[in-house]
C-alpha cells in the first residue's frame, strides 16, 4: 500500500513553465490560450479550469509522480498545468497503449496512480523503480518503435530552457497562433503547445480522430502561424489538392525524412514561410536545425541550436573527425539526466573528455567532405546482407528519392544464407520494380538493393506518432510476398 | 530430350520475370538490361539461376567454366545456353 503519511519533498516547487503561463493569466487574461473544436479558451479559463483540477490531486495517496492518458484536450492541458504547478512529475503515456504496455510504464516509472480528466482510476501497483530524480515534471516515452517504450524524465529546468529557446528561435509570442499537430505524449508538444502557452500565444489543437483530414487540417491552418509536424502532414496536404497560399511563417518538418516530392510541395503550401528541418531525440529534444532549400538534396541535419554539441563515433569507438560515417553522439542544454532505469542511463549515455554527459543517438551520420552531416540510418536498422553491412533506412531514402514513390519501407527478413534479405514494400504511381531497382542500384551497393519488392495501394499504416508501423506492415505486407 | 534447337530467349524472359521481377511486364524487360548492376540477380539468384539452367536445358555446371558475364542479361544467358547446352 502507498503511505499517506509521505511529507512532501522541500525541492517541489512550482516548475518554471507553470509559473510563466500562469503569469500570463495575469496578465493578460481574456488573451485566447487554446483553441479547440472552433472555440477559444482564455489564458483566465485555462488558469481556473487547472486550479480545479489541482483540487482533485490531492486524491492520489503520497506525492509519487502520477500517470496521465495524453488525450489532447483542453482538461488534459489544463491538468498537466496543475501539475506542473504542484512541481509533481508525470508520466504522459499515449491512450493508444495496450493495457498490459501501460502498465508496464506506470510500474517503471513508479507512478502512485493513473489519473485522466475524466476520472481518478485508483492507485497503481507498488512501484518497480525508484521514484524519479528531483526537479522532474514530465516523464516522456520513447516512440517505442524498435521495442518497449522507455521513460525519459524531464526535468523543469531543462524543459524551461528549451521553451524559451524555441519561442526565441521561432518567433512564438502574444498573438502567435501555433499548431498542435502532434499527439500531447511526443516530445513535439513542448514546442507546440508549451513554448506556445510560456510565451502568452495560442494553441490550435488538433483533434486526434481527424489527424489525417486534410480539408480540415487546412481549415486550421488558414489561422496559424508557427506550424511544426512530422513530414506526412505536409504530405497529406500536398497529396490533398487545391490547398496553397497557407500563411503560416515558420514551418517545421521533423520526426521522419521529408520525402522529395513532399519537400518541393512546401513552397506552394507555405508561400510565406521560412522552412526548417529539425532533428532531435525525446531524450535531448531538439539539437539541429536546418533551413530548408527545397531544390537541395540531401536535406542536411544543420547547424547545432544554441549550447548543443556533438561528435560521431565510428563502430570501434573512435572519434571521426574528418568525412566519414559514425553514430552521432550529443550534449543538450534540454537533455534528461537519464532514463529511470540505471542500466539504460549507463548504456545510452557517455561522459566524453569535455565532461558533458553526451547521448548515443543510435543514429548514423554522414560527415561531408564541407562539413555538412545528413542521416544514413539508424543503428538498429544496420543489418549485414551478404556479409556486407547495409542500413534499410538509407534504402527506404533513396527509394523516396524516385520522383514516383511516396512511400516506402524496407524490411530486412532474415536469409539462411544471406544473413538477411531485403524485403521493400512501397507506395508509388507507375513504376515496376525493375526501375526501382536501377535506381537503388545507381545510389547504393548492390547488396543494399532489395532482393523483394511489393507495391501497396493504400497509405502504408503508421503509428501514433506518424512513424511507419513497421510490425504490421511486415506482417500485412512481405508476408505475402511469393517467391 | 532437353531442348536446344529453339532459341531459349523468350523462356529464359520468363523464368526470369517469374523468380526475380514478377510485376515487370514481359515487354519491359530488355533482353540486354543488365541484370547484375541493376540488382535483379544477386549471388543467390545466380545459384537459382544456375540450377534451373541445369535442370531445364541440361547445362553441365560442372564442366562449364560459370563467367558471371554469361549471366548479365537474358541475351547473354540465351547465348549461354545455345553454347552450352546437352553438350556433357
Amino acid at each position: 500500500m502507498p503511505t499517506h503519511a509521505d511529507p512532501p519533498p522541500a525541492h517541489r516547487g512550482p516548475s518554471p513553465t507553470a509559473l510563466r503561463i500562469l503569469a500570463r493569466a495575469r496578465s493578460r487574461p481574456d488573451a485566447t490560450a487554446l483553441v479547440w473544436r472552433g472555440t477559444g479558451i482564455s489564458y483566465r479559463e485555462l488558469g481556473d479550469r487547472a486550479s480545479r483540477a489541482a483540487g482533485r490531486l490531492a486524491e492520489p495517496p503520497g506525492y509519487g509522480p502520477v500517470a496521465v492518458v495524453a488525450e489532447k484536450s483542453p482538461d488534459t492541458i489544463a491538468l498537466l498545468l496543475a501539475l506542473l504547478a504542484a512541481g509533481r512529475p508525470f508520466l504522459l503515456p499515449s491512450p493508444t497503449l495496450a493495457e498490459p504496455v501501460l502498465r508496464r510504464l506506470t510500474d517503471a516509472a513508479g507512478c502512485v496512480a493513473t489519473l485522466s480528466t475524466v476520472e481518478y482510476a485508483g492507485p497503481a501497483a507498488a512501484p518497480a523503480t525508484g521514484p524519479p530524480q528531483d526537479g522532474v515534471t514530465f516523464m516522456l516515452t520513447t516512440s517505442g518503435s524498435t521495442g518497449v517504450p522507455k521513460v525519459v524524465p524531464l526535468r523543469g529546468s531543462a524543459v524551461d530552457r528549451f521553451t524559451t529557446w524555441a519561442a526565441a528561435r521561432f518567433e512564438i509570442g502574444p498573438r502567435t497562433t501555433v499548431l498542435s499537430y502532434a499527439p500531447l505524449e511526443f516530445d513535439l508538444s513542448l514546442l507546440d503547445v508549451w513554448a506556445t502557452l510560456v510565451a502568452g500565444g495560442t494553441v490550435v489543437l488538433v483533434e486526434r480522430e481527424r489527424a489525417t483530414a486534410a480539408g480540415y487540417l487546412a481549415d486550421l491552418l488558414r489561422h496559424v502561424d508557427v506550424v511544426q509536424a512530422v513530414p506526412m502532414l505536409y504530405h497529406l496536404l500536398a497529396e490533398h489538392g487545391g490547398i496553397a497560399d497557407l500563411p503560416a511563417r515558420h514551418v517545421i518538418a521533423t520526426g521522419d525524412t521529408l520525402p522529395d516530392r513532399t519537400l518541393a510541395a512546401l513552397p506552394e503550401l507555405f508561400p510565406r514561410a521560412r522552412l526548417y528541418n529539425l532533428y532531435g531525440c525525446t531524450e535531448t529534444n531538439d539539437s539541429f536545425l536546418h533551413e530548408l532549400d527545397p531544390r537541395a538534396r540531401p536535406v542536411p541535419l544543420g547547424t547545432p541550436v544554441d549550447g548543443v554539441r556533438s561528435v560521431l563515433v565510428d563502430a570501434d569507438g573512435g572519434l571521426v573527425t574528418g568525412p566519414g560515417v559514425g553514430e552521432l553522439l550529443v550534449h543538450t542544454p534540454f537533455q534528461t539526466d537519464g532514463y529511470l532505469d540505471p542500466e539504460l542511463t549507463a548504456a545510452k549515455f557517455t561522459e566524453l573528455g569535455d565532461g558533458s554527459r553526451y547521448f548515443r543517438s543510435g543514429d548514423l551520420v554522414r560527415r561531408h567532405p564541407g562539413g555538412a552531416l545528413t542521416l544514413e540510418g539508424r543503428t538498429d536498422f544496420q543489418v549485414k546482407v551478404r556479409g556486407v553491412r547495409v542500413n534499410a533506412q538509407a534504402v527506404e531514402r533513396a527509394l523516396l528519392e524516385h520522383d514516383d514513390v511516396t512511400e516506402a519501407v524496407v524490411l530486412a527478413v532474415p536469409h539462411p544464407v544471406a544473413g538477411n534479405t531485403l524485403h521493400a514494400v512501397v507506395r508509388a504511381h507507375g513504376v515496376d520494380s525493375l526501375t526501382l531497382r536501377r535506381h537503388c542500384a545507381a545510389r547504393l551497393a548492390l547488396a543494399a538493393v532489395p532482393s523483394a519488392f511489393t507495391f501497396a495501394d493504400e497509405p502504408l499504416p503508421r503509428t501514433g506518432t506518424g512513424k511507419p508501423d513497421r510490425g504490421r506492415i511486415a506482417r500485412d505486407h512481405v508476408n505475402a510476398v511469393v517467391k | 530430350m532437353p531442348q536446344t534447337a529453339a532459341d531459349p530467349t523468350g523462356e529464359v524472359t520468363r523464368f526470369v520475370l517469374t523468380e526475380f521481377l514478377p510485376d515487370v511486364a514481359a515487354d519491359r524487360l530488355d533482353p540486354d538490361e543488365d541484370l547484375v548492376a541493376s540488382g535483379v540477380i544477386d549471388s543467390l539468384g545466380l545459384l537459382k539461376l544456375i540450377a534451373w539452367l541445369a535442370d531445364r536445358f541440361a547445362v553441365p555446371v560442372d564442366e562449364v567454366d560459370l563467367d558471371p558475364d554469361a549471366f548479365r542479361s537474358v541475351a547473354a544467358i540465351a547465348a549461354f545456353v545455345t553454347a552450352t547446352a546437352g553438350r556433357g
